[in-house]
């Protein structure tokens, strides 16, 4: 099933920066619902609240990081389903191995480039 | 007896020996611990400065890259708009140069997208700058530990700010507040007859 171009994306990062990147990268790539928040706390609550089909995740953030998010994610029966594609700087193996052991959709480490997030959303959704 | 005494003798006063040239050291760098630990904060809060300017630079890049962005999806609406003519009245050969154009359009738009992931160098930038910052604020908090355990005095004559270190950062603070605007360059230039 191709990713559908109307499908709610969320956005999560504690960088302005890295979250207007994305969300333009998104935008390129005919994504037009997209939101977004600063942490994983924040963001498990948007997750919560409203009906996403996507998270777009950092993984080093205050209050509550990426992979915190990513298994409360995973352990909440009406989230475990929502694809989760993790965009870091943490680009050890041990991360990613524990990212995948948590539940990650896929990887992107930092700094990347917009056909390897079209790539890797394509896998996802494929 | 008498060479176990003797021994204990010489063991002691090679301990005090050392404790005397321990004392001797700690009190040859005093300045130097001193004025590190109370200049690393002004350190750190200068690497933030650098985070922030970074910012700031990247999220305006950005903001004018998306306004080229939007300007060009308005420019592909109204070229596609003229093709659908020049594809009415059967002009060929027009039709093909506007596509030409399109196609130059789209590669540019390729660009813009490697201009905003490029700017992702930001984001590591910030995260090594708040990862050195908490390095430095350790090592201040190490320092300011030794200066409280071996109540090391400052000095009261001798400036903070002193050698090199000191020198770079007063010229960091100066450069806060005296860095000059090109508005006032120009006010200044046109007092002596610049225009």
């Amino acid at each position: 099933m191709p990713a559908n171009p109307n499908m709610k994306i969320l956005v999560v990062d504690d960088m302005v920066t890295m979250r207007k990147i994305v969300k333009n990268i998104l935008k390129q790539l005919g994504f037009t619902n997209i939101d977004e928040a600063e942490n994983g706390q924040e963001g498990l609550q948007k997750l919560r609240d409203g009906s996403y089909n996507f998270v777009v995740s950092d993984w080093n953030m205050p209050v509550m990081t990426g992979i915190d998010m990513l298994r409360a994610i995973r352990a909440d029966e009406k989230l475990k389903s929502i694809p989760v594609l993790m965009v870091t700087a943490e680009a050890q193996q041990s991360n990613l191995i524990e990212a995948v052991q948590a539940g990650v959709s896929n990887y992107i480490v930092k700094p990347f480039t917009a056909e390897t997030m079209q790539e890797k959303i394509g896998k996802i959704f494929k | 007896m008498e060479t176990q005494g003797q021994k204990l003798y010489e063991e002691l006063g090679a301990l005090a020996r050392f404790m005397d040239n321990a004392m001797h050291t700690i009190s040859a760098v005093t300045p130097q611990i001193i004025s590190s630990s109370i200049q690393l904060p002004t350190a750190a809060s200068h690497l933030s400065d650098v985070k922030k300017m970074t910012e700031d630079g990247t999220l305006e890049v950005m903001r004018l890259t998306e306004l080229v962005q939007d300007n060009h999806t308005s420019m592909a609406k109204e070229l596609a708009g003229v093709a659908e003519v020049l594809k009415a009245i059967d002009c060929a050969s027009l039709e093909g140069r506007l596509e030409h154009v399109r196609s130059i359009l789209a590669q540019d738009d390729k660009h813009l997208i490697e201009i905003m992931t490029t700017l992702s160098f930001q984001d590591l930038v910030a995260q090594r700058v708040k990862k050195l910052v908490a390095i430095l604020d350790e090592v201040q908090h190490k320092l300011m530990e030794l200066v409280v355990v071996f109540g090391l005095q400052h000095n009261k004559e001798q400036p903070v700010t002193e050698g090199h270190a000191g020198d770079l950062l007063k010229q960091l603070e100066e450069s806060k507040t005296t860095s000059m605007k090109q508005q006032v360059a120009d006010d200044i230039l046109a007092q002596f007859g610049f225009k």
